[in-house]
């Protein structure tokens, strides 16, 4: 079991160094540079050629790429990403506070939906072809049609405008207490959850109709053993296994709920510094934006295949 | 080849539905020119008016006709998704043909690039290049390519698995077809089916992108009508005028839902389970 972690473990390495490669190409491939990129028009109309080259020199940028490449990435691996355009802060000052806040909410997010999808998912499995099923699968099909701009916006309008109990917006600061941030939250929180459990609930229901229809299970049932323990002991254990194996699926599209739900809401997160940041051009706070995310959705990633080989003693030869 | 379609799964109440929302909203797509009553662009009535005998759906905030605009959204999404999507579902089912049938590095190859794709969530993917690029109409097509074509190369590759051992296969071989004729004539028809059902399902994720994006001030920009921009416009409105809101989001609802019922009926109708390993977000 240890060489099967360390060799899943050498891997997700890799592709977060992958990622590194293509979050570096993305802005070597610009037209211009880094620093025509960071220039307003009249602020490049005013400079002289030797303007450009000093200032390229400055930035570093008259080096050859790979060798920009790995002083960037040795700098991030420490969390110096440089710093912003407009304003010179450092980019781990901008995005710490956010970050904290967006892994809060999607922390609570997830802590919500997965009981949620799970009793849903296995109820629809138990009744398949019966009416709670119908419900479940066509309401999964829902939840992930619907973007969440839409769904957000439209429990705005019923539960902050006809029928005023949640604010429309969160009044909340970045850098306040999480309890503080999670408690202004509920309408952002139901969202997400909206949104993500329908995922969780097909692949639930897929693995729990597959459970229910093994050999073990047959075996448990002529045992007289009771469909409650039938159900949590002996189906339930399998029947997460899709799910977890589909793990970083689940946690990018928590994260891009979650970048929507920020806009929607404005809550103080991540989501909103990567629009803004987008809109403005800051290049150095996209590029570290997208490694932490690919960070956290590969981190999951491998916990889950932790969790599935726990699981699952047949996943531990692979 | 062709495909076994089963026609008793297509007429299912939720085939019914997928297919015909689907065909509706590409009917007002490719005939939005001549359906709309107005110019999508042009202020043509007072501010925020509600729906009425003139304007059917409102106008919006600076006086447009809100049907004209939804129309016309319509056609640009589905424009920009389907290009996008064309190219990614026909890049990706060659790519993953190719790596089932020759394996070694060049599968090596195309699965960390399918490990990258999932390691990085669609929105940051396209911040990540507009950031440089700007929010072009081809850049957007280009993107929605790049990001859905991973995918597409690991569904078909592994339905490719399944027959590059089989005997047609090896009697082509023997016959002394070039490995891009065995590729492309003998084992892509077989894997069609799949391929099709691909389509379909990347189609509505990439709605979704599109309008997400659009939502978040990331994708197309005004003047363009865009159901996700138009969703942002009118947030401002809610409290007085929300159908402003509600009306773009309907029409992305109806055409997101359409597409999956539509992809469901679809892999019911070829034999396949559509709820495994199909899902994904934005």
């Amino acid at each position: 079991m240890g060489k099967a972690i360390l060799r899943r473990l050498a891997l997700s390495l890799m592709v977060v160094w992958l990622v590194t490669v293509l979050v570096f190409i993305s802005t070597e491939v610009l037209p211009g540079d880094a620093l025509q990129v960071s220039l307003t028009a009249d602020e490049a109309a005013q400079m002289s050629e030797a303007d450009f080259t000093k200032r390229r020199a400055e930035l570093g940028l008259d080096r050859p790429a790979p060798v920009r490449y790995f002083s960037w990435l040795a700098n991030a691996a420490r969390g110096d990403f440089g710093k912003t355009i407009i304003g010179r802060e450092d980019v781990a000052t901008v995005i710490g506070y956010p970050l904290r806040n967006s892994i809060l909410l999607g922390l609570v997010t997830a802590l919500v939906a997965i009981p949620i999808a799970l009793a849903i998912g296995i109820a629809a499995a138990y009744w398949r072809g019966r009416w709670p099923d119908m419900m479940a699968s066509s309401g999964a099909i829902l939840g992930y049609s619907i973007p969440e701009f839409a769904s957000g916006n439209f429990l705005v309008l019923c539960f902050a405008i006809w029928l005023p109990v949640f604010p429309a917006m969160i009044t909340a600061f970045t850098r306040d207490a999480p309890s503080t941030l999670i408690a202004a939250s509920f309408l952002p929180i139901l969202t997400v959850v909206i949104g993500s459990i329908a995922h969780l609930v097909r692949l639930v229901r897929a693995g729990f109709i597959e459970a229910l229809n093994s050999d073990y299970v047959e075996r448990a049932r002529l045992a007289g053993t009771s469909e409650l323990q039938l159900v949590l002991r002996h189906a339930l254990p399998a029947s997460v296994i899709p799910a977890l194996n589909s793990a970083a699926l689940y946690v990018a599209g928590l994260l891009s709920g979650i970048i929507v739900v920020e806009k929607v809401f404005a809550y103080p997160g991540l989501g909103l510094v990567l629009i803004q940041a987008v809109e403005k051009r800051e290049v150095a706070v996209v590029q570290a934006i997208s490694l932490v995310a690919a960070v956290v959705v590969v981190s999951m990633n491998l916990l889950a295949d932790a969790a599935v080989m726990a699981l699952d003693p047949r996943a531990r030869r692979r | 080849m062709a495909l076994r379609i089963d026609k008793f799964a297509l007429r299912k109440p939720a085939a019914i539905l997928g297919l015909s929302l689907v065909a509706i909203h590409l009917i007002l797509a490719l005939f939005s020119p001549w359906i709309a009553p107005y110019d999508p662009t042009a202020l043509v009535g007072g501010r925020a008016e509600a729906p009425g005998a003139e304007f059917l759906l409102g106008t919006d905030v600076l006086g447009r006709d809100y049907l004209s605009r939804l129309l016309y959204g319509g056609r640009m999404a589905l424009i920009v998704t389907f290009t996008g999507v064309v190219a990614a579902v026909t890049i990706g089912s060659l790519l993953g043909v190719a790596a089932a049938y020759f394996g070694g590095v060049l599968d090596d190859v195309l699965m960390r690039i399918c490990d990258i794709k999932l390691a990085l969530p669609g929105i940051l993917f396209v911040s990540l290049f507009i950031t440089g690029f700007g929010e072009s109409l081809m850049v957007l097509i280009t993107l929605i390519g790049m990001i859905y074509f991973p995918g597409v190369i690991r569904i078909v590759r592994a339905q490719a698995m399944t027959q590059v051992n089989l005997g047609y296969v090896k009697a082509a071989q023997l016959r002394g077809e070039s490995a891009p004729s065995v590729i492309a004539r003998e084992i892509l028809p077989n894997t069609l089916d799949v391929v099709y059902v691909e389509f379909a399902i990347r189609m509505s994720h990439a709605v979704l992108l599109l309008s997400t994006m659009s939502y978040l001030g990331l994708g197309l920009s005004p003047p363009t009508p865009d159901w996700g921009l138009m969703v942002s416009e009118g947030v401002g409105q809610i409290s007085f005028a929300p159908w402003l809101v509600l009306f773009p989001a309907v029409f992305i609802s109806t055409l997101v839902i359409g597409l999956n019922f539509g992809a469901e009926a679809l892999a019911n109708a070829l034999g396949m389970d559509a709820a495994r390993g199909y899902v994904g977000g934005v």
